[in-house]
């Protein structure tokens, strides 16, 4: 169990407070003692989306004397299916703001600190000192990698959740006792080997569970008590639900938590990861792109561009641009149906699973393949306002 | 001789996606049941699976991928070491787990 410091002389608890946390007070594994060091201790949340919003609600009933919330972002109609503490009239606000007041709503004895601002290698260091433990509830690589290196770096435990479709990975990472989440996964995936949640989709309620889980760590740590998942990662299976456990150990060669540790400060993680972040759409300099604007003009005007739609079929039920679709799964098999000597505008939702079907049919032989350059919802945002968005 | 074995692989969502399969895939296995054996079949199976799990050519797992099975790292062993009875007898499912970073 990693130590957590906890200052020696506990804060009191009031009346009210004792009242409020009653259940706690009659666990002998919390008590008062314990309901005292959860007032004493400092937890950062790192994400107030799917993960996060769980998490800090929980967090504050529980008692956490200071979370600090950490998020750039602002909330978004597709948030509210799974990110719980922002509401439809939140739409538009700054995500930090949000949490903030349903936290003090929940527990206004919590000292919520905000911070609006994207984590960086620039800030993280500073930010993580001031608290306790870290819980990442962040939505891409880089930010992992960065949340993982500034924990080992300053000493803090990382507790982890990430999500994906009807799955869900959980741990406790960089601690001394344990592996970091670079022992488990070195390198991230290449840009658009795995999908986003916003090209792949997420079940509502499965941040929920992830997120209580890594309240739940969260609260044992600073107690001290149980079997924290150091050196384990539960693996969740929402749709099968099914939880399985596996054991992890430390890599000795780890260039971060390692015998020979080779990083020693903070990296760009945005080159680590390439430079796509996990949320937006594929760019490369290389790819022959297309503007939404310039291939309505161009189909406005008659001319002959065949638009191959490489999404899935239930997304090509939400909109479409009449094209012909191939899911990118069975691009290989059906190349085909395609006109080598036709010009192909692909598609996909945000660009990224197209680029890869540019890449592949540029492979065969397919000369003149554009990539729509930020997909679909591009064309939604730039072209066509009525499309629905998703 | 050795008969056939069926083992029993869980994919990342991503690869099921990309396998077009849902649930677990179960894959006979004519010689030693072995992470490589396994994952020959895998890819001889789904073709649109080479590269995904190992690279293409130094047949290496890729640094976002893992194997487990009984709870145990299977990442580390060498490609040919026998696998877990419990997964040689169908009791257990030979695990692809893949990086995942959704929040």
């Amino acid at each position: 169990m990693p130590e957590i410091e906890i200052p020696v002389s506990l804060p009191e608890l009031t009346n009210e407070e004792i009242l409020r946390y009653s259940r706690h007070l009659l666990l002998p594994e919390v008590a008062l003692d314990g309901q005292k060091r959860i007032k004493a201790a400092r937890v950062l949340c790192v994400g107030t989306g799917g993960l996060g919003s769980p998490l800090a609600l929980y967090l504050a009933a529980a008692g956490v004397g200071t979370l600090g919330v950490v998020d750039f972002d602002v909330v978004d109609h597709t948030n509210l299916q799974r990110q719980i503490i922002h509401t439809t009239a939140d739409v538009g606000r700054s995500k930090v703001a949000s949490a903030a007041e349903k936290i003090n709503a929940v527990n206004p004895n919590v000292n919520v600190r905000t911070f609006e601002a994207k984590l960086t290698s620039a800030n993280a260091l500073e930010l993580f000192r001031e608290f306790d433990i870290i819980a990442d509830g962040t939505d891409n690589f880089a930010t992992r990698y960065l949340v993982n290196d500034a924990c080992v770096l300053t000493g803090k435990p990382n507790v982890y959740a990430s999500i994906f479709r009807f799955e869900g990975q959980a741990s406790v990472f960089a601690t001394e006792q344990g592996p970091c989440y670079r022992c488990l996964y070195p390198e991230p995936p290449p840009p658009g080997a795995v999908p986003s949640c916003a090209e792949g989709g997420v079940l509502g309620v499965l941040p929920g569970l992830l997120g209580i889980i890594q309240a739940t760590e969260v609260l044992k740590l600073i107690l001290g008590a149980g079997e924290p998942l150091i050196g384990r990662l539960l693996l969740v299976d929402a749709l099968d639900m099914r939880f399985r456990e596996v054991k992890l150990r430390k890599t000795p060669e780890c260039p971060v938590c390692g015998e020979n540790r080779t990083i020693r400060e903070l990296i760009d993680y945005e080159q680590f990861c390439g430079v796509r972040g996990e949320e937006k759409p594929a760019t490369t300099t290389t790819m022959a792109e297309i503007e939404p604007e310039e291939l309505k003009r161009r189909l406005d005007a008659g001319e002959n561009v065949f638009i191959l739609d490489v999404r899935e079929p239930h997304e090509y039920q939400i909109c479409n641009l009449h094209g012909h679709l191939i899911p990118l799964g069975d691009l290989p098999q059906r190349v085909g149906e395609l006109d080598r000597e036709t010009e192909i505008v692909v598609h996909c939702k945000l660009g990224g699973r197209s680029a890869k079907a540019v890449e592949l049919l540029r492979t065969q032989g397919f000369r003149n393949v554009k990539n729509l350059t930020g997909g679909i919802m591009r064309w939604a945002e730039k072209v066509d306002p009525t499309m629905p968005r998703y | 001789m050795i008969s056939a074995t069926t083992i029993r692989v869980v994919l990342p969502a991503h690869l099921k996606t990309l396998a077009r399969v849902s649930g677990e895939v179960r894959l006979e296995i004519a010689g030693e049941p072995t992470p490589r054996a396994v994952l020959d079949a895998l890819e001889a199976r789904y073709p649109v699976l080479r590269g995904t799990v190992r690279d293409q050519v130094t047949q290496q797992r890729r640094p976002f991928i893992r194997f487990f099975a009984c709870e145990q790292d299977l990442s580390h062993e060498p490609p040919d070491t026998p696998l877990p009875q419990a997964v040689v007898l169908g009791a257990e499912p030979f695990l692809v787990i893949g990086a995942i970073a959704g929040g």
